[in-house]
């Protein structure tokens, strides 16, 4: 081992001891914990693949497969062109575009279960302000376009709804990220668009979105990594899975459920092994779809490679 | 996913090093203080604080920390948590449909021979159902604190307006619907059957009745008809919704809502039943004695309680908490100390006086600690007249799943009109299995 | 015959410091002007003045005889290399050179078409498949003459194209810039801040400022007539020595104030006592560049550079005598630093 591997062992070391015992080891408690009947109080007892063969029967857990794989679909790329749409809305100077950033970036310094307590107060079926403002220039009950107002708390699509709309207002980070990346691009790519006569669209098309792709995809399957977990505060809080039967029970709330409310935390821990499983599975399919368009952009640009 | 995974292990891990550092702390002074963990609302706990104030005082150089909880399912949490990192709170209050499966699992120490032993605490000076709720293999497994029931709450004042006659001991079910009829009214004052709000004509300003569609709503019911909720009420292995006198219970209950006397799903997302009746909102609720301290603050109008109305015999559900202590707790004699106290008069009197329990002290519960003369509700004597009527649910440590499963088939038969076979159907299939592992860990 | 290139009284202003005071330029059709000064000049101002990337505050822009001052840069007809990021990282070489014509809405296969022909042109048809990260910095750069050529632009505008490449490749890419121009003619301004460069490369040179004009003429012009003090240090490596007139050399008719300026090249260094006429100097320091040698001399209280050869240096530390010719001065007025006609050079002409 030359000097310069010792040294980068010797720097890594403290991370990858923290790694170890607060991450791999307590997954590998869980993993294993996932094959016994735990509860906690007396002794757990392995039982092979008992749990999983239940899940595999279990209607909370196939209903919350859907709805976190619904979540997912849905929130994950609102979530991006929101935070993209206003990156690039918010990257120059302008007036009140710092403002603009700050109210971007506040909603996620709002702790969750704050968060969470106060869209159960916005989406109020009846009092709520959403559904107040929705009925602004309709007449007996109805929106403007003559519809019902959507029922927040008691529709299933209209819940599941809701807790994505909860979701998009949490995307500073996304933003930030996004906001530094099309900072970091040179002004003469857009230059170079802006002689050839190129519309707004096409640089979007053909300039912006292909640089920032690296940082796009990195972004999109961190943010699917988050998402089987992001729903579960707001689902707990605002919805408790509802309505009934399962209609915003995710994966996550079904974890939490067995291991908390019902002390079964071996079967929590087979969920926990499926929505690991799930993850993989989505971050791979992700990453062959994404792999090629996200190869160039930055590359040429003197940056590192994000992607191998 | 694998974060997933290592903040369930790391939360239990956490947890536990919480309550173990906790300890760590208080071993070293001279007198090991008693943990009791609580779950409540404010009101719950304030009260708890009083009576560890309350014990400190009248014993010198006792102790007591309260740990506290948000709710019961938190409290559970906490328990198997503190157990599992082998830092058990030396009491904790739970209550007798949760407490299944730390019985089951050997957590609980036993407080038989204590009481047998103890100059100030005697088996007679408790009523005997809540005693049986907490006896386990012939073992006294915790003590209760108290001995609740359902009631229904009315308001006296829209009674009187309406001049609707107050319920009367031994009232029919169909004496509340009929009475519940009378009081839905819109804002004119009018008779109206309430509906979904897309079909409503005029909305309704007060609903006769308020009542969660959940299986401890409607158990005592079933068993006032005659019938049962499951096979055996000692080893269930299933529902038996299906008999005659559970369906026609049902029948009725699940109705409500087509009869047009109780809000829509949407208006309790929107105020739920407890916040409805205190704003006046609603003529009659169904609910145990723990709402009390709330509706304790309405100045608005006057308010009651009146026993639940039944079909063939009186019935009722036992609702019931007691102290329990823990197997591996380190401080049994201090903790046993402290339940002597809390459950001797001046103790159970300190908690009466909140309102939100019945005492399961004899004593206490017919004093006026208790009943309150002057304080609403005047007629809290119905939650001793009922009594003799209650039973418990059935004892299986997966309880709490179970209550559960049947609450998601039942709220949305109740809102959405499920017919009744597909309601029982639904019901069996989403208990069967629970009941199956309940029976599996006996 | 209508000119490539008209500026008139062209203003800019970056913030609130002027980058350009009052250019007024005709380029030629067909003509490679050079704009060259030192960084913060203005050139590239300039140039995206011409290309109206930057608005300009006051004044007319016209190219080939069509006022463009009004116009985006987009429907201007210009083309641009810059200095660096000339390329779109994301896309091939092929793709690059094609996107203005994607752009403006050409088919894929007639724009691949003339893409190849233009990489044909500069010689980088070989790298077609390729994307800007395998590129060399000289290939990228041709890679961007290419892209900038395929437009058949009114004007080529070229921003320090060659500033980021090594020495050899510099000499032998602005021989090939100059070619592709010779072949195509296309109005072309190229900015650099490197003078021999200039010198190489352009029909002209607009020797700039502080946003303005100094001088503008050919290479021949610029260096043997230099019009101010400024462009006669700039130009030339090293610049002109400059000396009061009253210094250790003093032509015939040279007003007093006047400042007088001659080429190191120019001045003749010979060993003490062969000679009487001229200045005694003695030797400082003396850099070999291979073939010549730069001397710098100390006259007195003023010091002189010249550019002798190498093989008959003064060693440092020598006692020499400095001679320049008449016709090798040059006189600037020492205040405003305009050039002075002096009698040698009207001789000369």
């Amino acid at each position: 081992m030359n000097r310069d591997r010792r040294q980068l062992v010797l720097m890594l070391a403290p991370y990858l001891a923290g790694l170890a015992l607060l991450v791999l080891l307590p997954a590998t408690a869980t993993m294993t914990m996932a094959f016994t009947h735990t509860d906690l109080i007396a002794t757990s007892e392995f039982i092979g693949l008992d749990n999983f063969a239940e899940l595999a029967r279990d209607p909370a857990v196939h209903a919350a497969v859907g709805n976190s794989l619904s979540y997912l679909a849905y929130s994950v790329p609102l979530r991006l062109v929101l935070a993209v749409g206003l990156a690039l809305l918010l990257h120059r100077r302008t007036r009140g575009a710092g403002t603009a950033r700050a109210a971007v970036l506040l909603p996620g310094a709002v702790p969750e279960l704050a968060y969470g307590l106060m869209w159960l107060w916005l989406l109020n079926p009846l009092q709520g302000p959403v559904n107040q403002l929705l009925l602004l220039g309709g007449e007996n009950g109805r929106t403007m376009f003559g519809t019902l107002p959507p029922q927040w708390l008691t529709d299933p699509e209209d819940a599941r709804a809701g807790i994505v709309l909860m979701s998009l207002f949490t995307i500073g980070e996304t933003f930030v990220i996004v906001l530094t990346a099309r900072l970091a691009l040179p002004p003469e790519a857009y230059e170079i668009a802006e002689l050839e006569g190129a519309r707004a669209g096409q640089v979007l098309r053909r300039v912006t979105l292909p640089l920032l792709a690296p940082v796009l995809a990195v972004l999109v399957l961190r943010d699917t990594v988050a998402s089987l977990q992001a729903s579960f505060i707001p689902a707990l809080v605002v919805t408790n899975g509802g309505p009934p039967p399962y209609a915003t029970t995710y994966l996550s709330l079904v974890i939490y459920q067995e291991a908390f409310e019902y002390l079964r935390y071996g079967y929590a821990a087979a969920v926990a092994a499926l929505t690991l499983i799930l993850t993989v599975m989505a971050v791979l399919i992700q990453w062959r779809l994404l792999r090629r368009w996200a190869y160039h952009g930055l590359a040429g640009m003197g940056t590192h490679r994000l992607w191998g | 996913m694998k974060r997933t995974a290592a903040l369930l292990s790391l939360l239990a891990t956490l947890t536990a090093a919480t309550v173990t550092a906790g300890c760590a702390d208080t071993a070293e002074q001279t007198a090991d203080p008693v943990s009791l963990l609580v779950a409540g609302t404010p009101d719950e706990l304030a009260a708890y604080r009083a009576l560890a104030a309350a014990y400190e005082q009248a014993t010198p150089g006792a102790r007591v920390t309260l740990i506290e909880a948000s709710t019961a399912k938190d409290l559970m949490t906490k328990v198997s948590t503190s157990i599992a990192g082998n830092s058990p709170p030396d009491l904790f209050l739970i209550n007798y449909r949760n407490y299944g499966q730390f019985a089951v699992k050997g957590a609980l120490a036993p407080v038989t021979a204590r009481l047998a032993a103890s100059a100030s605490l005697h088996e007679q000076d408790f009523y005997p159902q809540a005693m049986g709720a907490f006896r386990w293999q012939g073992e006294q497994m915790c003590l209760p604190q108290n001995i609740s029931s359902l009631a229904v709450y009315y308001n006296r004042t829209l009674f009187k307006q309406y001049e609707v006659a107050e319920p009367a001991a031994g009232w029919h079910w169909n004496d509340l619907v009929a009475t519940a009829q009378a009081l839905t009214r819109d804002a004119g004052g009018r008779t109206v059957r309430a509906g979904e709000p897309e079909t409503a004509g005029t909305p309704v300003a007060v609903h006769g009745l308020g009542i969660a569609p959940e299986l401890i709503r409607m158990a005592p019911l079933i068993w006032s008809n005659g019938g049962d909720i499951v096979d055996d009420p000692n080893a269930p292995t299933r529902l038996t919704l299906d008999t005659p006198q559970a369906r026609e219970v049902m029948q009725d209950f699940l109705e409500l809502p087509r009869i047009g006397v109780v809000p829509s799903d949407v208006e309790v997302e929107a105020q739920d039943y407890e916040a409805r009746f205190a704003a006046g909102k609603l003529a009659m609720f169904v609910s145990s004695r723990r709402v009390t301290t709330a509706f304790r603050a309405i100045t608005g109008f006057e308010w009651d309680v009146a026993p639940l109305p039944q079909y063939r015999a009186p019935a009722n559900i036992l609702h019931s908490d007691a102290y329990c202590m823990t197997r591996t707790s380190a401080n049994q004699d201090a903790a046993w100390r402290f339940l002597e106290y809390a459950l001797s008069d001046p103790g159970a009197t300190l908690m009466a006086k909140t309102g939100r329990t019945v005492p399961s002290r004899i004593s206490v519960a017919t004093s006026a600690a208790f009943l309150s003369p002057g304080t609403p509700p005047g007629r809290s004597q119905i939650f001793l007249d009922t009594i003799p009527a209650l039973r418990p649910v059935p004892t299986i440590a997966t309880w709490p799943e179970i209550e559960d499963a049947t609450g998601k088939v039942l709220e949305n038969a109740f809102f959405h009109g499920d017919p009744l076979d597909k309601v029982i159907r639904d019901l069996d299939a989403a208990t069967r299995t629970v009941f199956e592992r309940g029976a599996a860990s006996r | 015959m209508t000119a490539g290139l008209i500026l008139r009284g062209v203003h800019l202003t970056r913030g609130t410091i002027p980058a350009l005071r009052g250019i007024d330029l005709t380029v030629a059709r067909g003509e490679l002007l050079v704009v060259l000064g030192p960084s913060g000049a203005g050139k590239s101002s300039l140039l995206r003045a011409v290309a109206g990337l930057d608005r300009i505050t006051a004044g007319t822009v016209a190219i080939g005889g069509r006022d463009v001052t009004a116009l985006r840069p987009g429907q201007r007809n210009v083309s641009m290399v810059f200095q660096s990021y000339s390329l779109l990282p994301h896309l091939t070489v092929a793709d690059n050179i094609a996107f203005g014509h994607r752009i403006r809405g050409a088919d894929r296969r007639a724009a691949a078409d003339r893409a190849a022909a233009a990489a044909a042109s500069v010689g980088c048809a070989d790298l077609l498949a390729r994307r800007p990260h395998q590129l060399s910095g000289g290939e990228r750069q041709r890679v961007a003459l290419a892209r900038a050529l395929v437009r058949e632009p009114d004007v080529f505008l070229l921003d320090e194209p060659l500033a980021h490449l090594d020495a050899a490749l510099r000499t032998s890419m602005r021989t090939e810039i100059r070619a592709v121009h010779d072949r195509l003619g296309t109005t072309t301004v190229h900015v650099t801040h490197d003078q021999s460069e200039a010198m190489a490369l352009g029909d002209r040179i607009a020797v700039l400022r502080d946003g303005r004009i100094e001088q503008l003429g050919t290479p021949d012009e610029v260096w043997h007539r230099p019009r101010t003090r400024y462009v006669a240090s700039f130009v030339g490596a090293p610049g002109m020595n400059l000396l009061p007139a009253d210094g250790p050399l003093r032509p015939p008719g040279t007003a007093a104030g006047a400042e007088l300026g001659v080429r190191p090249e120019h001045v003749t260094v010979i060993a003490a006592g062969s000679t009487t006429d001229g200045a005694i100097g003695e030797v400082e320091r003396v850099e070999v560049l291979g073939e010549d040698a730069l001397v710098h001399l100390r006259l007195g209280a003023h010091a002189v550079v010249a550019r002798v050869p190498a093989r008959t240096r003064p060693a440092p530390g020598d006692r020499v005598t400095v001679h320049v010719a008449d016709e090798h001065l040059h006189a600037f007025d020492a205040i405003t630093g305009e050039r002075i006609p002096l009698p040698a050079e009207a001789a000369t002409r």
